[in-house]
């Protein structure tokens, strides 16, 4: 079976090598032609987007794609994503007052800062906040398939009875936020339990893995991308492993396309999450985190810029050819302009930061 | 033959293509395979899944292969998993027999990329469940063995694991990196230093920093001597290439070979460590250890035969467990996700036509490599003629692209460059050594994750001896490493002393 | 680290940053004071008879390398500033710069020489700007 979603039209070869030579750039009257007819007065033709995360394979790089793309086409000009990282890409807005150089970043971006991570600063006083653009649903907590926890709520017990589980998370951000929530759900079920859900500091998402195959975890931190296929391997396989918990909003799973991801349908997804799957936030609401990517801007920007990217989103989002694609992906849209997106974003900081200094000793 | 179909004109031209442009990219001092697969991805896209595999596919194995162009010409790692090549090839060169270690070094690539790739084909799945027994302790003894050959490169002993740690030191500078499971908290610099170093200094401007621009800084201290008549007649000098060279090699091929794709297969250890690690076994159980180093093809032969052997090696985990062996294979992790695929242990199985679409691509790859190399020789071995007011200049001007390209554009890698330019040059003077000077640099921050991440889970130092087998065997690897440094070390000593 | 208990170990992952660092700080000391201790007369003879660096290297090459070098370094991000995301600043600084280190290099400066020298100045810059900017879209200072 083969399982293509690109966008393969019935090109013939010679079509197929044509679009490949004019991609490498031989073809450089196109280039001419592209940069004589620029529409878009306001933008700098050629726009650098740099994103937090050093790689290329990641989600962040995947959605700034989707975004630079269709910005690319909408106004016609040469927008590259460039994948330096947090810092440095930070350091670069920063720089950049005329808008040439802009970040597309996640989540996080403050939640470094919550942590208290070297090299993140308050976001919201430090940089201008720009538009969300889509959502990855996928953060999830999984455990050996033969492990005695069933559900999220079943390790929430565990803890408060006294026994000890060990998470596997990387510290300082997405990977923490949704460990801090069970402690926070533990420490509201039974004061002091939370101290029996420990983490075991780790990085990559292959180091997380074999923490769990070595046994040297009860849980861990994943992703329904990275992790789907080892949810379907027979119990008896040493890497077999179980979704308990997924952190997305309700709301935003349904959104997912409806096959889901691989063979696990959205239906089955939405059986790891809230409501179904519950970590108290307060007692009365779940927890949930959607990771949201947006765009970041140097904090003197020209608003006219900030303005033009916003419409400019808003038509792109609009036309609906962003939504299929990213969807086909595994990805919600999310599209806020930039207002909105900023209270939206303090908002969910807010949160999160309750969160945190409730089981801050 | 159900997968004949999709060998059709467009999947091979751009495999030839790939071909070409990853041997470029390999062979430009500070340009990697990693960056060739970076920079072609977002073509893939058009491509359909196929189509993009091929490409992305033949660019990893041209830029691996294409790193030993200017380690043996011109004494500068075209990517750090050649970095092995330069201790004989360069000699050799010297000896005026470059065009003969290009030759070595291309055959052995090829027996490498071919024999990683059947180990792929057959054993993937099985292997990949050999490498998740492989905790951090066990990786860990893997950096330390590969970490043992610093005592045996250098013609002293101490100053070899001096300036090996030394390296280490340097690379542990700045943050313990958070995405490597550390606490992000800074080390090693002042508070001055922050906004430059936080994530420490790059491995590539390093890279070309001590081996390029050292270089030219040597030369220019000389005051830049012209001697193409002398490289002229150097070209055509020394021994002639022949096949025989291999005799007695197989078991160093297939050693070299077999640690390549081993070693591919270890996700976070790294392909710079499978050179390394197959020249000092070759060292190691060579019948004359003491002519390594001064151009011995068999240096050659181990360091390529391994190094493409990461080929097939690095793509094992990522095809069968959804996990990226080295840095380049992450980036082709980004040619599935483009295209809605997952990777994992149930990739294999539920797209046998990719899968074997992939593995014909590889092995035309492979092929086409071979033979664009081989025919490209004759000239390429010439660039030691180019003057060196051009030839100069011009490398300077690649490692500045390189270093500045090789993190998507920051400015500061090409100070780094120039430092350890300086540093190199320094080095030089001193007396210190370079090979294992970078060595420590690169293996540092992977020693540094495994040793404090086996004791923090298990909380005893004698875990390193008790927790499997594994870890004994490498401890046996380990003393017999360095009990034949010593050996070899105390016999230079005396031979010293007579004379 | 606490190691009171040898060979048990406890790492407080708060101060984990600074366990491998001692340990090959030590390491490194203990290895310096093995190099001084077996080879301090070799040390202390090239510290007593001359000559001293920077004697006996072609000043004008080295120190031109290295000024031409950083001014190079300077000139590019600035140059690139004016033209943000074009990498110009890297085909602007290049070509002077190249051709500059090929005069400082060149041994007698014929007028064919020169002339090579200019050429290749302006066409590797030029070949490298187009194939890695506008081909492979990469970015350039």
């Amino acid at each position: 079976m083969i399982v293509k979603m690109g966008q393969e039209g019935p090109l013939s070869w010679e079509g197929k090598m044509t679009r490949l030579i004019t991609k490498l750039g031989f073809a450089t009257g196109l280039a001419f032609v592209t940069a004589a007819s620029s529409l878009a007065q306001e933008l700098p033709k050629n726009l650098r987007v740099v994103i937090g995360s050093t790689s290329t394979g990641g989600d962040t790089y995947q959605a700034a794609s989707f975004v630079a793309d269709a910005m690319s086409k909408h106004f016609n000009i040469n927008a590259k994503v460039d994948a330096v990282g947090p810092t440095e890409a930070f350091k670069a807005i920063a720089r950049d007052r005329r808008g040439t150089t802009i970040m597309i970043h996640h989540d996080q971006s403050y939640l470094g800062h919550l942590y208290g991570v070297k090299g993140y600063e308050d976001i919201f006083a430090t940089y201008k906040i720009g538009p969300t653009l889509t959502i990855n649903p996928g953060n999830a907590y999984l455990v050996p398939k033969k492990s005695p926890y069933k559900s999220v709520v079943e390790v929430i017990d565990a803890a408060a009875n006294g026994t000890r589980v060990r998470v596997a998370i990387q510290p300082g951000g997405v990977s923490e936020i949704g460990f801090s929530a069970l402690k926070n759900a533990a420490k509201i079920k039974k004061p002091g339990s939370e101290e029996n859900i420990v983490p075991v500091n780790t990085g990559s998402q292959s180091d997380k893995d074999q923490l769990l195959f070595d046994g040297q975890v009860d849980v861990i931190n994943g992703s329904v991308q990275s992790n789907e296929q080892y949810t379907r391997l027979p119990e008896n396989d040493q890497k077999a492993m179980r979704f308990i918990w997924l952190t997305a909003a309700q709301e935003t799973l349904e959104q997912v396309n409806e096959k889901g991801l691989g063979e696990t349908s959205r239906e089955s997804l939405m059986q790891y999450a809230t409501p179904k799957a519950s970590v108290t936030l307060d007692g009365e609401k779940d927890f949930t985190f959607d990771k949201d990517f947006f765009i970041l801007y140097n904090k003197d920007i020209d608003p006219a810029i900030v303005a033009a990217i916003d419409a400019g989103l808003k038509e792109i989002y609009a036309k609906g050819a962003i939504d299929k694609t990213m969807k086909d992906a595994f990805f919600v849209p999310h599209f806020l302009p930039s207002m909105e997106a900023t209270a939206y974003l303090e908002k969910k900081r807010g949160d999160y930061n309750k969160v945190i200094e409730a089981i801050r000793q | 033959m159900d997968f004949l179909p999709q060998i059709t004109p467009l999947f091979l031209t751009l495999i030839l293509c790939g071909t070409v442009i990853g041997i470029i990219f390999g062979a430009i001092p500070g340009m990697t395979a990693t960056m060739a697969v970076a920079v072609c991805l977002p073509l893939t896209y058009s491509l359909g899944l196929e189509n993009g595999l091929a490409l992305l596919l033949s660019l990893y194995v041209g830029g691996i292969s294409g790193g030993l162009v200017p380690a043996i010409l011109l004494n500068i790692p075209g990517t750090p998993a050649s970095i092995a090549t330069t201790f004989d090839g360069y000699p050799m060169t010297q000896r005026g027999e470059g065009e003969s270690a290009l030759k070595i070094g291309i055959y052995a690539s090829l027996f490498g990329g071919l024999f990683s790739l059947a180990v792929l084909y057959l054993f993937a799945p099985a292997l990949a469940d050999f490498a998740i027994q492989f905790s951090y302790v066990e990786k860990f003894l893997i950096i330390f063995l590969a970490l043992t050959v610093m005592a045996a490169l250098s013609s002293s002993m101490l100053i070899g694991i001096f300036s090996g740690v030394l390296g280490i030191l340097v690379s542990l500078i700045g943050a313990y990196d958070v995405s490597d499971g550390g606490n992000g908290e800074y080390r090693l610099m002042f508070d001055f230093m922050e906004p430059y170093l936080s994530s420490g200094f790059s491995l590539l401007p390093v890279l070309i920093g001590v081996f390029g621009l050292s270089s030219i800084l040597i030369e220019a201290a000389a005051g830049v001597p012209e001697s193409t008549s002398a490289a002229k007649v150097a070209l055509g000098q020394g021994k002639k290439f022949r096949l025989s060279i291999f005799r007695g090699e197989w078991i160093n091929l297939f050693r070299s070979a077999s640690i390549g794709t081993f070693v591919g297969l270890l996700p976070g250890v790294g392909g710079s460590a499978a050179s390394i690690m197959s020249y000092s076994q070759a060292k190691t159980f060579s019948k004359n250890p003491k002519t390594f180093g001064r151009g011995n093809p068999a240096g050659v032969i181990a360091s390529e035969a391994s190094n493409n052997g990461l080929t097939g090696g690095a793509l094992i985990p990522l095809l069968s467990l959804g996990i990226p062996g080295d840095a380049t294979t992450a980036i082709l992790i980004g040619a599935f996700t483009l295209q809605g695929l997952q990777v994992g242990p149930l990739f294999i199985g539920g797209n046998p036509e990719i899968w074997k679409s992939m593995i014909v691509a590889m092995l035309i790859a492979n092929v086409c490599m071979f033979a664009v190399m081989y025919f490209a020789i004759r000239h390429i071995a010439r660039i030691v003629m180019v003057p060196k007011y051009i030839l100069l200049p011009v490398i300077l001007m690649m490692c500045v692209v390189g270093a500045y390209t090789t993190n998507y554009g920051i400015m500061f890698d090409v100070w780094t460059l120039l430092i350890f330019g300086l540093f190199g040059y320094l080095a030089h003077l001193i007396r210190l050594e370079i090979a294992p000077f970078i060595i420590g640099f690169i293996l540092g921050p992977s020693a540094e994750i495994y040793f404090v991440k086996s004791l923090e889970s298990f909380g005893t130092f004698t875990i390193f001896f008790t927790k499997s087998w594994i870890a004994m065997v490498l401890w046996i690897l380990i003393a017999i490493s360095i009990g034949l440094s010593i050996w070899m070390s105390t016999s230079a000593a005396r031979h010293r002393d007579e004379t | 680290m606490n190691m009171a208990s040898f060979p048990k170990v406890s790492i407080d992952f708060a101060s984990s940053h600074l366990v491998f660092p001692m340990l090959v700080s030590v390491l490194l000391g203990l290895l310096l004071v093995a190099i001084l201790v077996t080879r301090w007369r070799t040390i202390w003879g090239a510290f007593t008879t001359g000559p001293y660096w920077p004697a006996g290297i072609d000043h004008r090459r080295f120190f031109g390398t290295i000024v031409l070098t950083v001014l190079y370094f300077l000139a590019m991000p600035q140059i690139g500033d004016f033209f943000p995301n074009e990498g110009y600043g890297f085909l602007i600084a290049s070509i002077p710069f190249l051709f500059l280190i090929s005069l400082l290099y060149l041994h007698q400066r014929t007028r064919r020489q020169i002339v090579i020298a200019a050429i290749n100045a302006v066409l590797a810059p030029t070949v490298v700007w187009y194939l890695l900017s506008t081909a492979f879209s990469l970015t350039l200072p």
